[in-house]
């Protein structure tokens, strides 16, 4: 599976990663290698087809009792001003989700 | 009564001596600090089954006293407002934590080699790695600064330094210990380990911080495991699988050699051994490396630089350019290497093809296991490492020649079963670790079993 | 060409839950910003999520109650993608496995009269935190207080046919929600966030074509108004000639647009795995057969109960059945002894005059139903029992008949002085009383306003009118 400079691209951008040009051409060459590497697993085919996890999760009762921070978000945050967290402000609102 | 404060000064001073000597088993550390922590014990007339222990903590896990770093430049500095479970269970017992021990970028590596602040050094040949991730717990037991330590494993990185340093390091069944201040790398994965001079101290620490939090989901319903047992002196009765996936033509002479006479040794106990197959084995590190770096790349999407953490700033107006700075900056390149291998085998089109796979096999690998523990075998054993610790640079130039590595350990991490590393031998002066695996939490077992193969085996005899 | 409008709608609504879906921490609205927060919420090194179980049994009510298949084993599953508010990079939803599939809801369109939408799956997610981009100059603000509320996300098949009918389903949608207190569905508050997918296509077709996605809608009215705008952009365009391209179009309130947001190079891959840290949710048949029955008589239900049990007619029953508190509080009215028809008119007219949002019911049917028995009892005139009700909102705890003393509203029944004031209405009107002694009757009505004048309002109108008649009958 060759991995190219677009799609290091790509995933560096999903990952908000930067990744500079001479990273980038290691990281084709690397990548590669593992991808093929690891693509050695389309052998098997006595796997499960589909692996069934048998464990039931443990609910927590509706009870407010927040485990304690011992430093504020005011103190624990790069960038605060009355009482929010900062960041630079983005560009457009090009979450994924609905913005306000 | 526990004579804290000289505890903590008596710790101090081995701590201080093994660093002298440019291990660099710790990031942070400092006889302050022990010496704060004994005279709140002190004050608190503390008892416990580690009452006066100090031990030392790897740097991937939250504890209030010293910044919790994961080996990372994204973390620097940061000091976490909240404690692990198992830092509160230590504590509970009368321990001090000694110190933030040196690892590999989040836990990333096999050698410490990937740590943003230098690598530690093995204490039984310094110009070699004290393995990974957890090498620097690894080195500060073997080095005698502690009897025990708190490492964690996502694919063997407790048993892997401890065989490469000559020291005891299990791994318990997957939510045997509560991963609730673990920084996560492969959530599914993941466990806190422990390491110990020997295998009581190991599994002394392992019986305090184990059972039930009701702040991990994944953490079984058990209480914890307690004090281990008397070493027994016979193993009559006992069934030992040698699968023979784990012995192929060409295996290391030191190993080998180091491995027929620990198998030699549980004969003499009255042991059976018997020969058995993991068919799937092969296929451990490829499945390892789908899914550890997947669930890392989701795990370490959190660095972002908004809420905590050093924040990469200069002028940056807009937020997604602080986070690529801040990520690019601040991660290491093995961790990048790993969050775009992560990344990409999640993304659509290649995410049935590799990671649904990937669970798949990782289920057949689960299934050999089962199989083999089903058919009266009570433990497997195994060499723990392909070779003994390599030196610096051996394998940084090529990340899968690290990774191969991995490939005797990483199939207890896939499979969620115990296991445990403890030094059977040397070979030219390197210690060599032998594995034994348990079934599902058969962490009794293996230590029962492990305890009267210490009791038979030097383990710094020469094996060859 | 005639255009028909496809829409779907992708509804988030908040848990009516004491803490957080993940976490211990209050999930309560305007509290000070980042004051509910932990290790948890703010995704910290080292932090894990555990479930709230009253998050799933309130998940599962409204499950039942849009008539959804709900599943005994559900999956956990990330969504992963950067943005402040969102502190792990992820969030915790459900995918591949969700909570419920299949159910229905059912409303009346006043294009095509009784129609129904299919509900393709609610599944239970945490909420993320809240962005102010205007707050701090230059800079995003985020309060994590929100961050980890439960939410479920309840998504419809594209079986909308108009923004009205959108508007329609969404005041349905509420009614149960609220029916079965799940949550408060305020759009203001933002308990409840609506995504609109719309397409247009020529009437007959059955083909879906390209959509756009709608968001920014901060009420019903705005939906409506949003779809409205969008649908019309949309067949513009395509009247010009134009494809509609898929983007995410901004609705503006203030000046009733739809705008595109900047178009991305790279649709979002959000990369869904099963969520490492939790284990399935696994339900028991028994709890879940426990949380069914367990549903309240669900608003449709009611309704029709309604109209067969009291003969009432089917406005009226859509009226009183609006929420559970007002059928309930008209129920207890009628078994009080009140002729059902009565009731709904007392409960409807004056009730309600008194309670604009229609929830806080005041006051208790006990005080209404003495107040109607002092009405029909001729106590007080129909008129003042609006006062005296409104006087009890205030004093809930007195009788109709100490407050209407109170207030001086007692009608006076007592033949004497009611003789009296007929005798000075007659003396004093002598010309009006010859002409309806000569045959208008129509006079009545005004000789019996002046008794009643005379009477400062208090006499009972109807022995009034009796005692005139009597008179002039002499």
């Amino acid at each position: 599976m060759s991995v190219s400079r677009r799609d290091i691209e790509k995933i560096a951008a999903l990952a908000e990663l930067g990744v500079d040009d001479a990273s980038a051409a290691e990281l084709e060459k690397q990548l590669t290698r593992i991808l093929d590497y690891v693509a050695q697993l389309s052998e098997v085919t006595d796997d499960a087809t589909s692996a069934v996890d048998e464990r039931a999760a443990r609910l927590r009762r509706d009870v407010v009792d927040p485990d304690s921070l011992s430093r504020t978000p005011k103190e624990i945050a790069p960038a605060f001003t009355d009482g929010l967290f900062t960041v630079p402000r983005l560009g457009e609102l090009d979450r994924g989700e609905d913005a306000p | 009564m526990t004579d804290f404060v000289r505890a903590a000064r008596e710790a101090a001073q081995r701590i201080a001596a093994c660093e002298e000597k440019g291990t660099h088993a710790f990031l942070a550390w400092s006889e302050a600090a022990l010496v704060e922590q004994a005279e709140r014990l002190a004050k608190a007339d503390a008892t416990g089954p580690l009452a006066g222990e100090a031990v030392a903590v790897k740097d991937v896990i939250a504890e209030s006293v010293f910044p919790t770093t994961c080996g990372s430049k994204i973390l620097e500095g940061w000091r976490s407002p909240f404690e692990a479970t198992v830092v509160r269970r230590l504590r509970e017992a009368g321990a001090m934590v000694a110190g933030k021990a040196n690892c590999d970028e989040f836990a990333m590596g096999s050698s410490t080699e990937w740590s943003a602040y230098g690598p530690s050094r093995n204490p039984v040949d310094p110009t070699r790695v004290p393995g990974g991730s957890s090498g620097g717990s690894a080195a500060a037991v073997a080095a005698g600064a502690v009897t025990m330590a708190l490492g964690s494993e996502t694919g063997g990185s407790v048993r892997q330094p401890a065989a490469f340093c000559g020291i005891v390091g299990i791994k318990p069944t997957y939510g045997r210990v509560s991963r609730y201040g673990l920084v996560a790398f492969g959530s599914s994965l993941d466990q806190i380990g422990t390491f110990g001079k020997d295998v009581v101290s190991a599994a002394r620490l392992l019986g305090v911080i184990s059972g039930r939090d009701d702040r991990d989901a994944t953490s079984l319903d058990r209480i914890p495991l307690g004090e281990p047992g008397p070493a027994p002196a016979s193993l009559k009765g006992t069934v030992i699988g040698v699968p023979r996936e784990y012995f192929p033509e060409g295996l290391h002479a030191g190993i080998k050699a180091a491995s027929d006479r620990a198998l030699a040794r549980l004969r003499d106990l009255g042991a059976e051994v018997r020969d058995v197959s993991l068919p799937h084995t092969k296929y451990a590190v490829p499945t390892y490396y789908i899914v550890a770096p997947a669930e890392a790349s989701s795990n370490l999407a959190r660095y972002d630089g908004v809420r905590y953490g050093p924040r990469a700033d200069g002028g940056l107006t807009d937020v997604r350019a602080v986070y690529r700075a801040t990520r690019g900056h601040g991660f290491g390149p093995e961790v990048r290497r790993r969050i775009l291998l992560g990344t990409y085998v999640l993304s659509a089109g290649y995410y049935d093809a590799y990671y649904r796979k990937a669970q798949r096999v990782r289920e057949a690998i689960r299934a050999d296991f089962a199989r083999v523990f089903a058919q009266g075998v009570h433990a497997l054993f195994t060499p723990t490492t392909p070779t003994p610790a390599f030196k610096f640079g051996e394998n940084t130039a090529d990340p899968l020649a690290m990774y191969l590595s991995d490939v005797y350990v990483c199939t207890a991490n896939l499979a969620w079963v115990p296991a445990l590393s403890l030094p059977i031998g040397r070979d030219q002066g390197l210690p060599i670790g032998g594995q034994l695996i348990g079934a599902m939490e058969g962490e009794a077992t293996i230590i029962r079993i492990a305890q009267a193969l210490e009791r038979a085996v030097n383990a710094t005899a020469e094996v060859r | 060409m005639s255009w028909e409008t496809v829409v779907g709608l992708e509804v988030h609504v908040q848990l009516l839950t004491a803490t957080k879906m993940f976490c211990a921490c209050s999930s309560k609205f305007g509290d000070p910003p980042n004051t509910n927060v932990c290790p948890v919420c703010l995704g910290l090194p080292g932090a894990l999520p555990v479930p709230n179980e009253q998050a799933v049994r309130l998940a599962v009510r409204a499950a039942f109650a849009l008539g959804c298949t709900v599943h005994p084993r559900s999956i956990f599953a990330r969504k992963n993608y950067f943005y402040p508010d969102l502190p792990k990079g992820y969030q915790i939803s459900q995918f591949e496995e969700p909570l419920a599939t299949g159910g229905a809801l059912e409303f009346v369109s006043a294009e095509r009269g009784p129609v129904t939408v299919r509900i393709k799956r609610l599944h239970l997610e945490e909420d993320a935190g809240k962005s102010f981009h205007d707050r701090v100059p230059g800079m995003t603000a985020v309060d994590f207080n929100r961050s980890g509320v439960p939410l479920i996300e309840i998504v419809s098949e594209p079986d909308l046919r108009s923004p009205a009918e959108a508007r329609a389903y969404l005041t349905t949608l509420k009614q149960i929600l609220k029916y079965v207190e799940v949550s408060d569905c305020n759009m203001e508050e933002g308990s409840l966030r609506v995504d609109a997918n719309l397409s247009i296509r020529p009437v007959g077709s059955s083909e879906l074509r390209t959509r756009t996605e709608v968001k920014n809608m901060n009420s019903f009215s705005g939906v409506e108004r949003a779809l409205t705008a969008e649908r019309e952009r949309q067949i513009a365009a395509t009247e010009r000639g134009e494809e509609v391209v898929q983007t995410t179009m901004l609705f503006d309130a203030a000046s009733g647009e739809v705008r595109p947001m900047r178009s991305k190079e790279e649709a979002q891959d959000y990369r869904y795995f099963p969520e490492p840290d939790l284990p399935p949710l696994v339900l028991t048949e028994k709890w879940l057969a426990a949380e069914r029955a367990a549903l309240p008589e669900l608003p449709a239900a009611k309704r029709e109960r309604l109209v067969k049990q009291y003969a009432l007619p089917p406005a009226d029953s859509a009226v009183l059945s609006a929420s559970r508190g007002l059928a309930d509080y008209y129920e207890r009215v009628v078994k009080a002894g009140v002729a059902p028809k009565d009731a709904a008119n007392w409960v409807m007219n004056d009730l309600l005059a008194l309670s604009p949002d229609g929830e806080t019911l005041a006051p208790a049917p006990e005080r209404l139903v003495e107040v109607i028995g002092l009405v029909s009892g001729g106590k007080v005139s129909r008129q003042t029992a609006k006062r005296i009700l409104g006087e009890m909102v205030s004093a809930p705890k007195d009788a109709a008949l100490a407050v209407a003393e109170r207030l001086g509203l007692l009608q006076v029944s007592d033949t004497g002085a009611i003789e009296g004031w007929v005798r000075e209405t007659l003396a004093a009107h002598p010309a009006e009383v010859a002409r309806y002694k000569a045959g208008e009757s129509k006079l009545m009505g005004f000789l019996v306003g002046q008794a009643m004048k005379r009477s400062q309002g208090k006499a009972d109108p109807k022995a009034v009118g009796a005692a005139l008649a009597a008179a002039l009958a002499r």
